[in-house]
């Protein structure tokens, strides 16, 4: 299984349904996108990710310098 | 004295009854359904609360559209169900002179948000029955939760405890993000513990009483606890708190459904979002913080109150609509006593109509620079709109007739250039600077010439009068 925004294969499963085998709950390890396995999935091209995309993000809040 | 509530259940109650909610059955899947509930609701006139029973895979309910309608405003207030938009801005102004409201601490054993403890294994999907809220949202969101965070330089100084709205991207079974963004308050405690390298206490609660989740998204002063207002909303009943049970600083709503607590992560960013926001668009994928979370508590039967947002109006439009104007209105109303009303509620207070009585020529201006000078006013008011003392901004119908009969454009409409700006206004370019429009569509005073007639019309004498005697006619059925 890939991730279907980074393609990463780092998928791990985050969690079984609680009640009854209805479903799945999947997250990447690489850019946490999580999805459920009763949903279609389609990330829309200007949201895929890729390295280079996720090194350059925008940090909020920016980390301040440690004190002394 | 107005009816209050000490839980969210109580207030669902009262919805019901007042016909303002309505149970779905079910069972409905998680995705699409419970976003698209979101959204139908908020498509409704007057729309109600929905309250879904059974969801696939998950144990417990889920409330949507809590606030989202004016009846439902005005029914978290304790006020009749058709009260108008002015009716209610009018009652929050009187009720919020009376802040400070001390809140009545209670103990563990009377907080029925403790009535059940998690401190291993934890799970929030055994609790919440998480969904994603639009298609390309990166993961399952929790919108409208009141987070709890002190100041770690004075932990003990009950004023700088800050209950907020964040959102919150679910990212484990017991992991989730958050955004604290530069401009508000959380952001000041947690540079604060990030210099020290400190984990920074946090408190998430979810499903309270109506008027903590209003608070939680009124922006007021970094010094003002909003646990004391909502005791000055509930005019003048003070609401129930508890302490946290990881943190001796962190105080909870006593009657929330679900209180998540834990840490941030220290000096830490991953990637969270996007997430489809209230002006109507996505905002893109950010590195922002996580918190570990290390204790739940929650009442037997939690209810899951989550709230959708998208092209507006939605539940989001009206939670933050009233909540925006009213401290607009108390800043401007400290200097200029003339103004009558602000309106505030279009997009988070992008588009601004103030009411205010024209001391001398030129005054309504004066009064919209007052406005783009305010903390909230200055990056978010983009087109700021001046009406007269007897147009009721809260109407547009009377709004559209004070542009078209009151507006010169070459001299009444302004354009001021490379202003602050709001970043999630999707014009804004460079993101968070824009150019603001002020349109002064009030009527000429002295100095500034008036050649034209314009003042109102009266009613013909006794209209008051036929109005009572058409009223009994139409009552009488002739």
């Amino acid at each position: 299984m890939i991730c279907p925004r980074c393609d990463s294969d780092k998928i791990k499963v985050m969690v079984k349904s609680p009640v009854g085998d209805e479903w799945e709950v999947y997250v990447c390890e690489k850019c946490w996108f999580s999805w459920r396995s009763t949903e279609t999935i389609n990330v829309l091209p200007k949201f895929r990710l890729d390295d280079e995309k996720i090194r350059n993000m925008q940090m909020i809040p920016p980390i301040p310098p440690l004190g002394k | 004295m107005a009816k209050t509530y000490k839980d969210l259940r109580e207030f669902l109650q009262t919805l019901e009854e007042e016909g303002q909610l309505v149970r779905v059955a079910g069972p409905v899947n998680p995705e699409p359904d419970l976003g698209a509930i979101g959204r139908a609701a908020a498509d409704i006139k007057n729309g109600p609360a929905v309250l879904v029973e059974n969801i696939r895979g998950y144990r417990y309910s889920m409330v949507t559209n809590v606030h989202g309608s004016w009846k439902n405003h005005a029914l978290m207030l304790g006020m009749d169900k058709d009260a108008t938009v002015k009716e209610q801005f009018e009652e929050l102004n009187r009720r919020w002179d009376k802040f400070p409201v001390t809140p009545k601490v209670v103990s563990r054993e009377e907080a029925p948000c403790k009535q059940n403890t998690i401190t291993e294994d934890i799970n929030l999907f055994e609790l919440l029955p998480l969904y994603r809220i639009n298609e390309q949202d990166g993961g399952f969101f929790l919108s409208k939760a009141s987070v709890v965070t002190g100041d770690p330089e004075f932990p003990d100084d009950f004023n700088k405890l800050n209950v907020g709205t964040y959102r919150i991207q679910v990212k484990d079974k017991d992991r989730v993000g958050i955004q604290a963004l530069a401009f508000h308050d959380i952001a000041v405690q947690l540079e604060k513990a990030e210099r020290e390298n400190k984990p920074l206490p946090i408190a998430i609660t979810l499903g309270n009483t109506p008027l903590v989740t209003f608070m939680a998204s009124t922006p007021v002063g970094y010094n003002q606890n909003e646990y004391e207002f909502v005791g000055a909303l509930q005019d003048g009943v003070p609401t129930e708190i508890v302490k946290a049970d990881t943190c001796d600083h962190l105080w909870v709503p006593a009657g929330a459904e679900v209180v998540i607590e834990g840490y941030i992560i220290p000096r830490h960013r991953v990637v969270e979002g996007p997430f489809g926001e209230f002006p109507g668009s996505y905002s893109g994928a950010r590195l922002q913080c996580e918190i570990q979370i290390t204790r739940i508590t929650h009442r037997d039967n939690p209810i899951f109150e989550n709230l959708y947002l998208g092209v507006p109006w939605t539940e989001i439009d009206y939670l933050m609509a009233l909540n925006t104007s009213v401290p607009l209105y108390k800043q401007l109303k400290e200097s200029m006593p003339e103004v009558v009303a602000v309106n505030a509620m279009y997009t988070h207070g992008m588009g601004v109509i103030i009411s205010t009585k024209v001391r001398y020529g030129g005054y309504g201006k004066g009064v919209a620079f007052r406005l783009l000078s305010t903390p909230h006013g200055m990056p978010y008011s983009k087109i700021v709109i001046i009406v007269d003392e007897f147009v009721d901004p809260f109407n547009l119908e009377q709004v559209m007739w004070a542009l078209t009969t009151r507006v010169k454009p070459d001299k009444d409409v302004s354009l001021i250039e490379n202003c602050p700006g709001m970043p999630l206004d999707p014009s804004s370019f460079p993101a968070g600077m824009h150019t603001k429009m002020i349109i002064d569509a009030t009527t000429p005073v002295a100095p500034e010439p008036n050649p034209r007639e314009t003042q109102l019309l009266e009613k013909p004498v006794g209209s008051e009068a036929w109005d009572a005697v058409l009223r009994d006619l139409l009552k009488k059925g002739n």
